[in-house]
């Protein structure tokens, strides 16, 4: 069974290979006897070409056939290459601007180079597994004299989960300051106080439907705890809130320890960051701009939020949503009335009031009604419903609603979840799988000029390199040393993740290694948690470090330049010699003992750089295709018109005319219809081109602003594609004429003498 | 005086299909130069298959065919397409002019296939032969925009316009009204008479073969008893039928 695969294998293979040469044989006779006709006889050329030119316009039928393929596949080619080129460029000028430089350098984590490729944004579901290289400083000062190199920013792009500053601890904070307050002899806070106690009870009760819910889909608790439910229920209890002043402290104690993290879930957010020296960063990525607040001070810690991202996924979903409507309005003109979209989020707004609902307290919800029913002109006093009917808008109310809710509704809410000079506190899992956490100011928003609305160019926001090494469980040459002091000081000794459990508890040990399938190779450094790092783990070192990094705020002696970093973007010179520095660069490093892999933005950017790549190649492919299927029509339009003048041919061969001008005649003909319709085909193209360059394609999508590098898609003419369309047009019409021309070469001369019909 | 054109015992058969077309069967036949010769027949005689071995558009099944003492039984593809280029000219019964041609470029072309001549010398030679046809003024116009007679003009300086010893005729008259005819034909004779340039045409027409130095009756493959006759006396017995 195999052979006889093999068999038809070895004669399938036979057969193309045998007609591919038999095309190619045809293909250089036929063409080498028009040559050579040209050469022994070049009197005979120009009543050729005038034949061939005539003859464009004698049968009209076969012309615009012809002309159509010819010049609409030229077409084809000139704004296919200009707009794909365009977006490429574009595309470039997009990932280059605003995340990976002209190239990055990375570690691979095997020294034979192995192991994840480095993604910008990643490999679909995780983040790519990189060595780390260990000293930048070295880096930068290796690679830097590599003459075309202009600057090196070190990065590290990890993700990590947020706990914003949800509404129960924004009311908690709240009802404790209160309470503070009262303590200190101020009785006036009483209202704000019961208006707070109001707030949170009407949160556990919006807790405790969730937990109902959940009860009912399934018997199991969903991963809450006993302890997680007795919390609630005891909140929710109105004789605890009755006797609530009895002990203020404790009881607030409780809230923020049992029932706050339980809220917090709710509101986690997963966000994406670069780890960057901050300067460094925004003056080589001269796009960025700050848009809200200001940048992180140099030297210190802190969070820069892309403006994008902080739009999407930390604004007021309500006022996102109708911030979403009045940019379809105003920039894609549509309607509510008849857009599907718009009146899905219209939907949307008038059912999901709660996230408005649970933010205000009682003197707030009161004013609130106030403020909506006189927006809406209802009497309704119910607060959800007012909102309902206040978020349910069309093409007539929407303008005056959208300006009623940022002058009126917003100022009486939170608009973010996260505001500009809030302290962040980003969880991370490392690598290992330990959750690691940091407190970072947010110090603002930024955004790249152009990319706006480009939500992937806007889905990395920014953190100082320190705090990302911790997050990252880097440690500085410093903080190692001064770690492994403190472990020396507190009696303990190293403790790996993989053998933790033996170390620390000693009696199952042989058990637990066991089961551990990648037992050995101890990873010092993540085991450990490092300065920076809010640990409620009893762990004794990781307790040591975490004080002694709150006492003393100790880092790397030599700033950001020292440690480790994942990669780090490269900006040249001269771009256009990317491939050459590529190599250089190379080198250098190897030269200098390090084990670098440096890619291109298009290779560092992942699978979106690919999408360019599969823009070419579905166009090669289609061109292709229809180029194919051109050569096709075309050597059928040519037979039938060959067939129409066998006459002519016989009378020119009865006449003296030798096989090779006959051959030429129709060969030449073809020729001539490639670069004519080829070329009004390439000049209709750049026309193409031209005008919508001149009037330009807005972006519609998010993935567009990325592509077209702006809000517009302003394509410039590839110039070569002219001349490609040219020539592909000529070289598919001459082919195309092959077989016509090889039967009116056979055509006897006794066919002039026989009658017309 | 040698023969130009001889044919001797030539046979030529036909395939239609498995059939066998029995075209010519023994054709003994020697043409002088300078005659001004008609064949006659009826269609389907084999006249124009004649004709056609004559013009070197076709060779015999058999027996020889000898053009300016050249046996076509023995030439190459390429060779016969020199002879017929050089030797001889050629006037279709529907003119075949190339239509995308003006008159001018249509009469000069065999002289570009020829090669060898300058432009300027071409062009002489080609206002030479259109002033002898009368179409001066017609010079620049494409056929289409000629009558019939005017076509038939052209396509017969196109046939002279390489001094060939020989033009072949195939009906030359057979769509044209019967004055235009009669004037093609004078304008053949008076050509035959000044250059001495040798016409073999076909026609079934007796008011053209009146004007035949010779003509010779083609039947059922063969040559009619009695061979050549007198154009004018075979214009008689045609007549007489």
């Amino acid at each position: 069974m195999k052979a006889l695969f093999m068999l038809l294998g070895g004669i399938a293979g036979l057969a193309t290979v045998v007609f591919i040469v038999t095309v190619l044989v045809f293909s250089a006779y036929m063409f080498g006897q028009v040559a050579w006709n040209a050469v022994r006889r070049p009197g005979q050329l120009p009543i050729v070409v005038r034949i061939a030119f005539r003859n464009l316009f004698a049968s009209k039928l076969k012309t615009i056939i012809i002309g159509s393929i010819i010049g609409g596949g030229a077409v084809l080619i000139v704004v296919g290459t200009s707009f794909i080129g365009s977006a490429t460029d574009g595309m470039s000028k997009s990932i280059i601007g605003s995340a990976s430089g002209d190239l990055q350098v990375y570690a691979p984590k095997l020294p034979d180079g192995g192991g994840d490729e480095f993604a910008i944004w990643g490999n679909g579901m995780s983040e790519p597994d990189l060595g780390a290289i260990d000293d930048f400083s070295k880096l930068k000062t290796t690679l830097e004299k590599v003459p075309n190199v202009k600057a090196v920013v070190p990065m590290g792009i990890s993700g990590a989960m947020v706990t914003s500053g949800n509404t129960i601890d924004l009311a908690l904070g709240d009802l404790r300051e209160a309470e503070n307050k009262k303590k200190a002899g101020d009785p006036s806070v009483q209202p704000r106080i019961d208006a707070q106690k109001a707030h949170v009870q009407h949160i556990i009760d919006v807790l405790k439907g969730d937990q109902k819910n959940r009860a009912e889909i399934s018997s199991e608790s969903r991963g809450q705890t006993q302890e997680e439910i007795d919390a609630v229920n005891t909140a929710s209890n109105p004789a605890w809130w009755a006797d609530f002043e009895s002990d203020p402290f404790g009881k607030l104690e409780f809230l923020e320890n049992k029932i706050a993290p339980q809220a917090a879930d709710a509101d986690l957010i997963y966000l994406r960051y670069i780890g960057t020296d901050m300067s460094q960063f925004e003056k080589s990525f001269d796009r960025m701009e700050i848009v809200d607040g200001t940048a992180v001070p140099p030297g210190e810690r802190g969070f820069l939020f892309a403006k994008n991202f902080y739009e999407n996924t930390v604004k007021l979903k309500s006022a996102k949503r109708l911030d979403d409507i009045k940019e379809a309005i105003e920039t894609k003109h549509q309607k509510i009335a008849d857009t599907e979209d718009l009146q899905r989020l219209v939907r949307e707004n008038t059912t999901q009031t709660r996230e408005i609902a649970l933010q205000l307290d009682e003197i707030k919800a009161k004013e609130m009604i106030a403020r909506l029913q006189k927006a809406t002109g209802s009497n309704e006093t119910q607060l959800e419903k007012l909102l309902a009917e206040f978020f349910k808008t069309d093409d007539a109310n929407f303008k005056q609603r959208y300006d009623a809710f940022y002058k009126d509704i917003a100022p009486l809410l939170e608009l973010y979840r996260i505001r500009i000079g809030d302290t962040l506190t980003i969880k991370a899992f490392t690598k290992s799988g330990f959750t690691k956490s940091v407190n970072l100011k947010v110090y603002g928003t930024f955004q790249f000029k152009g990319l706006e609305k480009s939500a992937l160019a806007g889905s990395l926001n920014l953190m100082d390199l320190r705090s990302f090494r911790d997050l990252y469980g880097f440690m500085t040459a410093d903080t190692i040393a001064e770690a492994q002091a403190i472990k020396k000081e507190a009696g303990t000794k190293e403790v790996s993740r993989e053998n933790a459990e033996a170390d620390l508890f000693g009696a199952d040990a042989p058990v637990a290694a066991a089961e551990k399938p990648d037992a050995g190779a101890p990873r010092v450094i993540e085991a450990q948690t490092t300065p920076g790092v809010i640990t409620n783990d009893k762990n004794p070192v990781k307790q040591a470090l975490h004080d002694k990094e709150v006492q003393g705020r100790m880092y790397g002696s030599g700033g950001d330049d020292q440690g480790a970093v994942l990669n780090a973007a490269i900006f040249l010179k001269d771009p256009a010699q990317a491939r050459a520095s590529t190599a250089e660069i190379e080198k250098t490093a190897k030269d200098a003992g390090m084990n670098l892999k440096v890619l291109s933005w298009q290779e560092a950017s992942g699978n979106i750089g690919k999408l360019v790549l599969l823009f070419w190649a579905i166009f090669m492919f289609a061109s292709l295709f229809i180029g194919f299927v051109a050569a096709i029509i075309v050597n059928n339009a040519l037979l039938t018109a060959t067939l129409e003048r066998v006459r002519e041919f016989g009378t020119l061969r009865a006449i003296g005319a030798q096989k090779p001008l006959i051959l030429s005649t129709v060969v030449v003909e073809a020729m001539v219809m490639g670069i004519v319709f080829g070329g009004l085909g390439a000049c209709l193209g750049a026309g193409i081109v031209g005008w919508v360059h001149s009037h330009g394609i807005p972006a519609t999508a998010d993935i567009m602003y990325f592509l077209f590098s702006g809000p517009r898609f302003t394509p410039v003419l590839s110039v070569p594609s002219l001349f490609i369309a040219l020539i592909a047009m000529f070289v598919i019409s001459a082919f195309a004429s092959l077989i016509p021309a090889y039967l009116a070469m056979r055509v006897s001369p006794v066919r002039a003498m026989q009658a017309e019909d | 005086m040698a023969s130009i054109v001889s044919l001797r015992n030539v046979v030529k058969d036909y395939y239609l299909g498995k059939v066998v077309v029995h075209a010519l069967r023994g054709i003994n036949l020697e043409v002088e130069q300078g005659e001004f010769l008609s064949i006659a027949g009826p269609s389907g005689s084999g006249k124009t298959t004649l004709l056609n071995l004559v013009g070197c558009v076709d060779t015999p099944t058999g027996g020889t065919v000898t053009v300016n003492g050249q046996d076509t039984t023995q030439l190459s593809e390429r060779q016969l397409t020199d002879l017929r280029l050089n030797t001889l000219g050629f006037i279709f019964q529907s003119f075949n002019l190339v239509t995308v041609l003006s008159v001018f470029q249509n009469i000069e072309f065999p002289l570009l296939l020829q090669g060898g001549m300058t432009t300027g010398e071409r062009k002489q030679r080609v206002e030479e032969l259109v002033a002898q046809v009368g179409l001066v003024e017609h010079l620049h116009k494409r056929p289409n925009e000629l009558s019939g007679g005017q076509r038939q003009r052209v396509a017969v300086a196109r046939a002279l316009v390489t001094k060939p010893k020989i033009v072949l005729a195939d009906e030359p008259t057979a769509n044209l009204d019967s004055v235009t005819g009669q004037n093609i034909i004078d304008l053949m004779k008076d050509l035959n008479r000044k250059q001495g340039t040798t016409f073999i045409f076909s026609t079934h027409d007796p008011k053209v073969m009146s004007h035949a130095s010779a003509v010779v009756k083609v039947a059922d493959g063969q040559l009619a008893e009695g061979g050549k006759q007198s154009g004018a006396a075979a214009a008689a017995a045609v007549s007489a039928h």
